[in-house]
């Protein structure tokens, strides 16, 4: 048997730091403040199911978030490693397979027994999914079948290490076989979580009762209610006047206000999103890395991520954040206007044309952000014009190379919790991703050994010599990290904030009385 | 009236016809490929599989030429069948019908608001027309056109659930929290209706009827009810038909500041994923509703105001 790994202690430490390990609730005064069992939780999230309850969609997210989804795997922050969940072990059968042992004596919502078959076709179904999610597609996955009453084996096309991973995405969590039953998923009474949906307002609001038979131990709450409020504004207010009791990803305008809040914290952590810009390394000026360089020194990242982003973002060190296992110890980048102006000099370039910044709307504080940049450059003798764009407009020319420079923002861990799909995609010379046209035969070496290393701590050191390439050919513009910031009342005890909000509502969450 | 309703019935066609067909076409004349949108609504993020936008196009009949696909659309929904949502894979109809009756009730009790308070205000103006109170209210009320709901919106949460905690922030659960986004979609309106009675009663007040009237015996108040106020009423109602059917797809902003699953909010989503199914559906009902409206108002019009006819034909 071969379980995943042990990681090294400075991972340890780092994904504590960056999955808000110590980050946990509640609020003033939670130490003194005693659970009560009869209390119901409300929890306000940032987005609405929008293809109904289709797992491969984020309705996975909510229906995680909201305890009643369970995976085989589960992605432990504090530990920073795949853990049992609704699998107890695993190991790698063959080159092409693994095999997981379910968990004895759990039971759907329903009171049917979870087995390797109920558990194999569930996760067959969302293999079969017209748009299959992007951890469990039939090109990652071939087969998943049960071989005996306890185990479920998964075939892969080719070796691949990350199995485990893709299990704990929660895009591959289990239904009961009774949820496949109709036209589209149907996850009341049908998951292992320790919270039943019992009723939904569509486009508003899941409402969740305890599940008093639940495998993993008492639940703290009587139940809970997750409101669909898209807008931030309207969630930082919920939290402030008691009307929702979490409230997730705060908007960094309403942070001050929520810090000033009496009854209220604010957690942040480190989130797998850095705001990029990238560059068209395929084309002049861009593909001489002293320019690259030059306009890097050039920029004030500390300003920039103390005014536009009010403090919610920090200063980026490299692709990577710096708590993430596989980032380096490099610190952010200071400006050097004077280095800057000596590597233009040596890059030969010539101000013939102004070169396009490319912000897209969707992203409102991209305008700010081009504008500080516009400013940087211009100190140096680059001139840049800013151009506002859809994304989707502005996709195919940059895709295609028809572009200077885009500023963007993609999540690393938005499939599995593991940056080898967005290393692949958008890095290496064949990614289908690969907004900045780079193209390095060493750093596709060092990502095709980390997509066949199953050694956790082996591949998350390929990792940081892959952000170390990155980073050294300046292949893009890292600006800042993202903070995922949740806000609680005090009365919410044992809460512990995940930055990818996979996982809000657990059995020990609870809350004092009134 | 048989020609009236004819015509009425032919434009209400015709509106329906031509503002499906735009929404159809709105994916295909906008920047991205419509394909790419489904599945990024569906599994969020940027990197898409180009088998899957194969497997999807085939699935849903989008490599069909487009009057091709829109002439299946329009097939379907003659025979009452409004398709499928292509995010969701479930009945349009199922989404729409719902997300309308929420978008109505807004509107009406927003309406009714604005008609309540808009109706006392204009007939006060008109009666002190050029007088202090006159002046008062038509400042007030026409600073109202001057606050536009994204700023509305949020002042009045800030007021009345964050500092006063007397009504819930956002939701649409009971009717306590109908009042706030209510109140921000009625002082628009307010200001409108009332400039409008004000007007309408001023006209009726200089009416040569109104002294005759008063020659008869009537007193000034019988006077004022029975012959000024139901004609200072008849331009009410083309304008409240009017903002009836704006409201009912524009409600965008304050359905996304109180998180209200209406209408407006439907339509939005639905465009930007490029829910074909589920936008087309949306539309040909608020724009079906907003004709029949306007149709109705017309009809009201016609009856109350001999000015403008007095015959349906």
């Amino acid at each position: 048997m071969r379980k995943l790994g042990q990681l090294s202690a400075m991972g340890l430490a780092a994904l504590t730091a960056l999955t808000g390990c110590g980050l946990s609730g509640g609020g003033t005064g939670a130490a003194s403040k005693v659970a009560d069992t009869n209390q119901r939780i409300v929890v306000d999230n940032f987005r609405a199911p929008v293809a109904n309850w289709a797992l491969e969609s984020d309705a996975a997210y909510i229906l995680s978030l909201s305890g009643c989804l369970e995976t085989l795997t589960k992605y432990d922050s504090a530990q920073g490693k795949v853990v049992p969940f609704l699998a107890t072990e695993w190991k790698q059968a063959s080159p092409l397979e693994w095999d997981f042992t379910i968990r004895d004596g759990v039971k759907f919502q329903d009171g049917t027994d979870l087995t390797a078959e109920s558990v194999a076709a569930s996760l067959t179904s969302v293999l079969n999914a017209k748009v299959p999610a992007r951890a469990f597609s039939p090109s990652i996955v071939s087969k998943v079948e049960a071989t005996d009453a306890n185990t479920v084996r998964v075939t892969t096309p080719s070796e691949s290490p990350l199995v485990p991973f893709r299990l704990a995405s929660v895009n591959t969590g289990i239904l009961a076989p009774a949820a496949y039953q109709g036209a589209t998923v149907d996850p009341f009474g049908h998951c292992t979580g320790p919270f039943t949906p019992v009723s939904e307002k569509a486009k508003q609001s899941l409402t969740l009762d305890r599940n008093g038979n639940y495998w993993g131990g008492d639940v703290q709450l009587a139940g809970a209610e997750v409101r669909f409020i898209t807008n931030g504004a309207t969630r930082a207010t919920q939290v402030q006047t008691g009307e929702a009791d979490i409230s997730l990803s705060i908007p960094a305008s309403a942070l001050s206000s929520l810090e000033n809040a009496p009854e209220v914290s604010v957690l942040k952590a480190d989130s797998p999103r850095t705001a990029t810009l990238y560059m068209n390394n395929g084309r002049a000026p861009f593909n001489n890395v002293d320019f690259r360089k030059s306009l890097r020194s050039a920029l004030d990242l500390e300003a920039l991520a103390a005014s536009v982003y009010e403090g919610a973002a920090l200063p980026a060190a490299g692709p990577f954040a710096p708590s993430e296992p596989w980032a380096g110890t490099a610190s952010a980048p200071q400006q050097d206007v004077e280095e800057a102006k000596t590597l233009l000099a040596a890059a030969g370039y010539t101000a013939d044309r102004p070169l396009e910044i490319i912000a897209i709307v969707e992203r409102a504080e991209f305008a700010d952000v081009a504008t500080v940049i516009q400013d940087n450059l211009k100190a140096i003798g680059v001139p840049v014009s800013i151009q506002a764009k859809e994304y989707a407009s502005a996709e195919p020319d940059v895709l295609a190379g028809n572009y200077d420079m885009i500023l963007s923002q993609r999540n690393r861990l938005i499939d599995i919790a593991d940056p080898i799909g967005f290393l692949t995609a958008d890095y290496t010379c064949k990614g289908t991703y690969n907004l900045s046209h780079f193209c390095n035969q060493e750093y596709d070496d060092v990502i095709a050994q980390a997509a066949r290393t199953s050694s956790t701590e082996d591949r998350y050191k390929l990792y940081a010599k892959a952000g170390e390439i990155l980073d050294a050919e300046a292949v893009n513009l890292w600006l800042v990290n993202e903070q995922a910031t949740d806000a609680l009342r005090s009365s919410v005890l044992n809460y512990v904030q995940d930055p990818l909000s996979r996982y809000v509502l657990t059995a020990q969450t609870s809350k004092s009385g009134s | 009236m048989l020609t009236f309703l004819a015509k009425r019935t032919a434009t209400l066609v015709a509106a329906v016809l031509l503002s499906s067909y735009a929404v159809f076409l709105i994916p295909y004349v906008t920047p991205g490929d419509p394909v790419r949108k489904i599945i990024r609504s569906r599994v969020a993020g940027d990197v898409v599989d180009e088998s899957t936008v194969k497997a999807l196009s085939d699935s849903l009949g989008l490599q069909d030429p487009l009057p091709v696909q829109y002439l299946r659309w329009l097939g379907d929904f003659f025979t009452g069948d409004m398709g499928l949502s292509h995010i969701s894979r479930t009945p349009v109809a199922d989404q729409v019908i719902p997300a309308l009756g929420i978008t109505l009730s807004l509107v009406i009790v927003a309406l009714g608001t604005a008609v309540v308070v808009a109706l006392p205000l204009g007939i006060i103006a008109a009666l002190r027309q050029g007088g202090r109170t006159d002046k008062m209210i038509t400042t007030i009320t026409q600073s109202f056109i001057a606050m536009p709901e994204y700023w509305l919106a949020p002042l009045l949460v800030l007021v009345f659930a964050l500092k006063l905690s007397l009504l819930p922030s956002a939701g649409w659960s009971t009717p306590a929290s109908m009042v706030l986004p209510a109140a921000t979609l009625a002082l628009r309106p307010i200001s409108f209706f009332t400039s409008a009675v004000r007007s309408g009663v001023i006209d009726a007040l200089e009416a040569e009827h109104i002294p005759a009237a008063r020659a008869r015996g009537l007193s000034r108040t019988q006077t004022i009810l029975h012959h000024v106020v139901p004609n200072g009423l008849v331009p009410l109602s083309t304008l409240f038909a009017v903002w009836f059917a704006g409201l009912l797809g524009g409600s965008v902003i304050v359905e996304v500041i109180f998180a209200i699953p209406g209408m407006g909010r439907l339509l939005y989503d639905a465009v930007i994923n490029s829910d074909i199914p589920l936008a087309q559906g949306g539309v040909v009902l608020v724009v079906g509703l907003a004709v029949a409206i306007t149709t109705l108002a017309d009809f009201l019009h016609r009856i109350l105001s001999p000015k403008v006819g007095g015959t349906l034909a």
